[in-house]
């Protein structure tokens, strides 16, 4: 068990501060825009994230005050169609993923025992093309023109026909811009797993929220073109009159449907399996043991990102295919919850063989559960044709989505927040904040939720702006409305909570939790170059095994300190092993430079400046040359110096 | 004391063992790829045959055909917990023992995963005419 002090350095004071020399960053506006330090831009994907949370769960309230009673004129329906799908999309890919990949930029570094992510540069680059492609679309609300036509934006309802205006372009567009952010992440978080991990971290040794990030990158890179190709047509039908979704010009409306879910159940295992992540991540501290069942929990991460590529048809049960069809997807949709079975199971078992800490990261972890195992309940019921096609398109969707969403994502992300504060900030949270936050967050949640079920299996449609008194859904629609208002105040105490922390709160130690990962063993908050010295790993729990820890102190070696320069090691990919040391980038503006290109080039072709947007690719494809050119190197090291 | 295995043995291992762990996960999108997708056009094209072979045959084909190539990702797999069973290891050689270890774990059960889904997407060949909706 680690104690609450990192251990001593093994790297002797010259060594730190050549290091601080070499990583360290002087605070200047340079040095914030040119910055390529994963944990400030992690830490900046987490409150960009959480700003746009605000501005879609304040949509959200917008909405639910709308429907809480009959025939109410607070939004008229455009407005209400703009804040839904704005909402939905918001939701989705402002705030889930980034904010869930801003967890992973800060910790996967710290977690592997490596000095940064493997392209810190292309890190810094997906920050700012999240940051812009998230205010592309926001900006657009205040105008009348944001997107409209629902998160999924089935054609033909969102073809220029139907959808005149430029609702649907600033969708297509800013998805296609921030596609490249996610890509680009998702890459730098394989590289940086299979090839940066520390000395000895082979397979059977990475921590269970690494597997999860890399599972997830995996599933982007393979999920995302679908969507990408989507929205190129859609806006090429719109813009341009090609006719790939029109079926009077031999066009095909299911395509829109296919290629959409093809990306979007993945996408939903792409939200919550991070998240998962972070639940087996917590647990041992909270549990004091390691989570039961690891070779089970990476079995389930594993073959939940391959299963979930083939059951997307599950999500057009009410579109007409052959019987025979369905029953395939059908399969992989009941087969799939097998394995998320078997992590809800491991984790009880872990909190039953354990000893229970009771603080308000596990509180969310349980809350979680609670919440998720709900949700996965009515998600296998939707597994079940038959089923599905009573209540496609009702208020039960609604109830079933935010169970697995809020559930499987959002109470982890909270448990994560407060779990990883005193390593981020140096400071720990006020623990009776944090119960009152997560009680009222728990009990908002089910009121504001629990009761949509029934107003779906009562027939309320979703997406509709508001209802007659007749069906009698009035009562239900009031109550989820208090639920929402009461789940907003447990938002607001987290947010209290954490400015309360970075202001007031105690100093942290190193290891608050007595963690198992190698994260515990930097200080709160970690230097710049993150490891005086690059451990050796021998066991699963680094943090807790004795000669893991003695190799940063006593037992360092020169070949792990790596002083003299922005160095750090590459390793073997299956098993850990030294291959060499390589030299990282220094902080640059080409990042930022990049992606303002590219926002000239998307807001170019959103109002068709088409000659604004050719001198923006041709602004891109420099800076891209720029930034790609080989660097000028001394003779001595291109082996060519006499 | 054992040798080591020359160059070829190791790759033929390090192949077999990639069989073990991802040979069910492709032979199900291979599945999952033809069956579907086959029955979906030629039902579009309104025929329930493909040339002379009726489309059942040809959809239960790729269910046959994938599940036994299942079988045999999960016997490779199975072999490769119990090459590993007894093996002693030393020092850094540990950690590679481990991970394959974890492999063959990983392949035996999420085999049975991929040949549960193709066995049950099969078993509605029996239920449903192929065209019907």
């Amino acid at each position: 068990m680690s104690t609450t002090t990192a251990p001593s350095p093994g790297a002797g004071q010259e060594d730190l501060a050549r290091l601080e020399a070499h990583w360290g960053e002087r605070a200047s506006l340079r040095s914030w825009f040119s910055t390529v330090d994963h944990k400030r831009i992690g830490r900046r994907y987490l409150v960009t994230a959480s700003l746009f949370f605000v501005l879609a769960g304040t949509s959200a309230l917008a909405m639910r005050t709308q429907l809480a009673r009959p025939e109410s004129n607070l939004l008229s329906p455009e407005e209400y169609n703009q804040l839904f799908t704005m909402h939905g999309t918001a939701m989705i890919f402002l705030f889930a993923t980034p904010m869930l990949f801003g967890f992973g930029n800060y910790l996967v570094p710290l977690m592997i025992g490596s000095r940064d992510m493997a392209f810190p540069k292309l890190n810094a680059f997906g920050y700012w093309v999240f940051l812009f492609a998230g205010l592309f679309m926001w900006a657009s609300l205040p105008f009348g023109a944001a997107p409209n036509g629902g998160w999924f934006a089935y054609v033909p309802l969102t073809d220029d026909r139907n959808t005149p205006g430029l609702h649907m372009d600033v969708y297509t567009l800013g998805l296609l811009f921030l596609g490249i952010a996610t890509t680009a992440g998702s890459i730098n978080f394989i590289v940086t797993a299979l090839k940066l991990r520390a000395p000895g971290m082979s397979l059977n040794r990475v921590p269970l929220f690494v597997w999860a990030i890399v599972a997830t990158a995996f599933m982007v890179i393979f999920a995302l073109p679908a969507l990408n190709l989507d929205n190129a047509m859609l806006f090429l039908d719109r813009r341009f009159g090609t006719h790939f979704f029109d079926p009077e010009a031999a066009g095909n409306v299911l395509l829109w449907q296919h290629l959409f879910w093809i990306f979007g159940h993945p996408d939903v295992y792409i939200i919550v399996m991070p998240a998962l992540g972070i639940v087996s991540a917590v647990l041992p501290a909270f549990t004091r043991r390691g989570v039961v069942g690891y070779v089970l929990i990476v079995l389930a991460i594993v073959s939940i990102a391959i299963i979930s590529f083939g059951v997307w048809v599950h999500h057009m049960f009410a579109t007409g295919l052959p019987h025979l069809s369905y029953s395939f997807f059908s399969a992989a949709s009941t087969i799939i919850t097998i394995p998320s079975g078997i992590q809800i199971f491991a984790w009880l078992a872990t909190m039953m063989l354990g000893r229970l800490v009771v603080r308000v990261p596990l509180l969310f972890l349980v809350g979680f559960i609670v919440t998720f195992v709900l949700g996965g309940l009515t998600g296998a019921m939707f597994a079940l044709t038959a089923f599905d096609q009573q209540v496609t398109d009702s208020y039960f969707v609604v109830a079933h989505f935010h169970y697995v969403l809020i559930g499987g994502a959002v109470f982890p992300i909270l448990a994560a927040i407060y779990y990883w504060l005193p390593k981020m900030t140096g400071r720990m949270y006020h623990e009776g904040l944090g119960k009152w936050a997560f009680w009222l967050f728990f009990t908002g949640m089910q009121v504001a939720f629990f009761p949509m079920h029934l107003s779906g299996l009562f027939g309320m449609p979703r997406r509709v702006y508001t209802y007659r008194d007749e069906p009698g859904w009035d009562v239900w629609n009031m109550v989820s409305t208090i639920g929402a208002y009461i789940l907003a105040v447990g938002l607001l105490l987290v947010l209290i909570g954490v400015v309360h922390a970075i202001r007031r709160g105690r100093p942290a130690p190193p290891d608050p939790w007595c963690g198992d990962t190698l994260e515990w063993s930097t200080e709160s908050p970690p230097r710049p170059y993150n490891f005086p010295v690059l451990p050796q790993v021998h066991s699963l729990h680094p943090t807790w095994d004795q000669p893991s820890r003695s190799s940063m102190a006593e037992d360092a070696t020169p070949d792990r300190i790596l002083a003299d320069g922005r160095r750090t090691l590459f390793t073997s990919e299956l098993d850990g092993r030294r291959e060499r040391v390589v030299e990282m980038p220094e902080a640059s503006l080409q990042p930022l430079l990049l992606a303002l290109a590219m926002l000239v080039f998307f807001t170019a072709m959103l109002f068709a400046w088409y000659p604004f947007a050719v001198a923006a690719a041709v602004a891109v494809a420099v800076i891209i040359a720029w930034w790609l050119w080989p660097p000028r190197r001394p003779e001595e090291e291109l082996g060519v110096a006499r | 004391m054992s040798a080591q295995p020359g160059p070829r043995t190791r790759l033929a291992g390090g192949l077999l063992l990639w069989y073990a762990v991802l040979g069910g996960a492709l032979a199900w999108a291979i599945h999952l790829m033809l069956a579907w997708g086959i029955d979906e056009l030629t039902c579009a094209s309104g025929s329930d045959r493909i040339g002379a072979v009726p489309l059942r045959v040809v959809v239960a084909l790729a269910v046959v055909v994938p599940a036994l190539a299942t079988v045999g990702a999960l016997l490779a797999a199975a072999l490769a917990w119990r090459r590993t069973a007894h093996t002693r290891s030393d020092g850094i050689a540990e950690g590679t023992l481990g991970r394959t270890r974890l492999l063959a774990a990983l392949g035996l059960w999420a085999n049975l995963l991929f040949l549960a889904i193709i066995l049950l997407g099969g078993v509605a060949l029996l239920v449903f005419p192929p065209c019907q909706r």
